[in-house]
């Protein structure tokens, strides 16, 4: 009763048309989770046959997007944009923790509407047209609101923040290739992805070679080198990526994820 | 009685924030006594209120002897001025009143004395107020969150935690809706909502919302936008491992799809021995370690908070 119906296989993951493989694959893992035996989340609010219900139709979700064939198939009969398709607006999920939401703006129990999404001053330098739109919060959810679905057991490491080390040592200058591994360097601002990408091709470092020592899919790699903000994640896992980044190549982790973090408009006050 | 509550125009710079959770012993007033801290340290003008009726303790987290004014004092007119209960803490910036015990567990406390609080508390001249709710879900404590602009709710990733979470949402949301049903007839449903056993077989606000919107469109609009309006904030503590960071969003995802309520993941704080060994020294941790992994958590939920954002995740 309580389970909505009439969810398309992306909704059912809590996706959107747009996702990839791997974001198939993660959500499809988080959402089975969530619908585990006595799983946490669940147990209380649905009986055993609700939840073996919902089980069967993320399994039936999962069956159909990650077999491309099926997934082209199923989006052609649902009007969605095809696999590979260019993602034409980057969604919510994918937005800013917090862009400029503004001050004293309600967001509460208590609100009204509440939250609108609000668009960021700027477009941010880099190879993109347009600003994405950017929300604090999802924007209102047609119903049943499709949540930010998350990380779970392969939760890597950077979900939970590395925290910036008290005393990191604040190695001076850049321009010297430092040998991997030692004092940390800093990069001079503004920081930008395409600046950690001369750095680290100077140095003749892979992406693949830092996503085996940082355990940050490739994807994730090139969208950080490629400014693509609209793709990145949220900034509190943004900023642990950028941490394994820096660290892989050598760099200060913090002030190399606070410069990056830095170019792109919004308040985000320093630590 | 199906009045409300005042609540707070919007854009106005002062704030109630409030932190709930149905469940003691999980760490509410030691993080709402952190979260003021900091927020303090931020510059902003805080007051935080003791409204715990589990025994009113924000004070010892905050390293003070018991309190000699109360919110009790105020009530029974012994004061005249909400002023007169504020004590300072010895933290620039951050003040404390105490609720003095049972405070909003009082069943004598009526409407009126309610509002009676909660204008003094909103026209209190600082920029936040930070009500630590303690456990439970009485009606008072609802009214108190409902009133709120930014509703925290606290969970352990426990079962017994997670389940009170669940039964504070829905009380706190039918409480809201009982208030704005004009008639018998949907009153009835929302109060038959309630009894969790009911023959309508009404389990859930979207139960609620269907029946009502069979029953009365225009009512059932009205209920759909005060859903809408609800939105607590998950704050996990006591996180030990990354599965228990993941509640968090699991949480917000089973609200979403099975409550209808589109609750938000403010953040998480690590279960962390330093701060039990500043609890001990009744010493905050958030001064004697600033540095712990709990004390950074605390400052990364106050920002989320102050930005109204929230954890999500990266697809």
């Amino acid at each position: 009763m309580s389970t909505p119906s009439a969810q398309n296989h992306y909704e059912v993951l809590g996706i959107n048309a747009q996702a990839t493989p791997e974001e198939v694959e993660r959500a499809y893992r988080f959402t089975l989770e969530l619908y585990g035996d006595g799983a946490l989340a669940t147990y209380s609010l649905l009986d055993p046959a609700e939840v073996r219900r919902a089980r069967g139709r993320v399994q039936e979700a999962y069956e159909v997007l990650r077999d491309p064939a099926r997934r082209q198939a199923y989006d052609q009969s649902h009007g969605l944009a095809s696999v590979g398709a260019p993602r034409a607006a980057p969604s919510n999920l994918r937005a800013w923790p917090q862009p400029a939401a503004r001050p004293g703006e309600s967001g509460g129990v208590a609100s009204p509407p509440g939250d609108a999404p609000v668009m960021p001053p700027a477009a941010f330098s880099g190879n993109q047209a347009t600003a994405p739109a950017m929300a604090a919060e999802a924007a209102p959810a047609p119903a049943p609101p499709v949540p930010a679905a998350v990380p779970f057991e392969a939760t890597p490491p950077q979900i939970l923040v590395p925290l910036p080390a008290p005393g990191a040592s604040p190695a001076r200058a850049a321009g010297s290739s430092p040998p991997l591994g030692r004092t940390p360097h800093v990069l001079p601002e503004p920081v930008t992805g395409a600046l950690l990408r001369r750095y680290r091709e100077e140095r003749g470092v892979s992406l693949r070679d830092i996503a085996n020592q940082s355990k940050i899919g490739t994807r994730y790699l090139e969208y950080i080198e490629g400014d693509r903000l609209d793709m990145l994640p949220a900034a509190v896992y943004l900023r642990g990526f950028l941490q394994e980044y820096a660290r892989a190549l050598g760099l200060d982790p913090r002030r190399t994820a606070n410069a990056y973090m830095a170019q792109f408009p919004r308040p985000w006050p320093q630590e | 009685m199906s009045q409300s509550l005042p609540m707070s125009e919007p854009g106005s710079p002062r704030q109630i924030w409030s932190v709930g959770g149905g469940k003691g012993g999980i760490g509410k007033s030691l993080l709402t006594a952190a979260l003021g801290w900091h927020l303090a340290r931020l510059g902003k003008r805080v007051v935080l209120v003791d409204a715990d009726l589990g025994g009113a303790n924000l004070h010892t987290c905050l390293g003070l002897s018991g309190p000699t004014r109360t919110l009790g004092d105020f009530m029974a007119r012994r004061v005249e001025k909400i002023e007169d209960v504020l004590v300072e803490t010895g933290v620039a910036g951050l003040r404390l009143i105490s609720g003095g015990g049972d405070f909003l567990g009082a069943a004598n406390i009526n409407y009126q004395q309610k509002l009676r609080i909660l204008t003094r508390v909103r026209a209190l001249d600082v920029d936040l107020v930070l009500i630590d709710l303690g456990a439970g879900t009485s009606f008072n404590t609802l009214d108190f969150f409902l009133a709120s602009d930014l509703g925290l709710l606290m969970v352990v990733p426990e079962p017994t935690s997670v389940e009170n979470g669940y039964r504070f949402i829905k009380s706190a949301l039918f409480r809201r809706l009982r208030a704005v049903a004009v008639t018998d007839r949907v009153q009835d449903l929302v109060d038959s909502a309630l009894d969790a056993r009911n023959a309508a077989g009404i389990r859930t606000p979207l139960d609620l919302l269907a029946a009502v919107e069979a029953e009365d469109p225009v009512q059932g609009e009205r209920f759909r936008a005060e859903v809408a309006a609800f939105r607590p904030r998950f704050i996990v503590n006591q996180v030990r491992e990354p599965a228990d960071v993941a509640v968090g969003h699991q949480l917000v995802t089973a609200c979403a799809r099975h409550l209808g309520v589109r609750a938000s993941y403010a953040g998480f704080v690590d279960y962390d021995e330093t701060v039990w060994r500043c609890v001990r020294q009744r010493r905050l941790f958030m001064a004697e370690a600033p540095s712990s992994p709990a004390a950074e958590r605390v400052r990364q939920v106050a920002r989320m908070l102050l930005h109204r954002a929230s954890l999500r995740l990266p697809w």
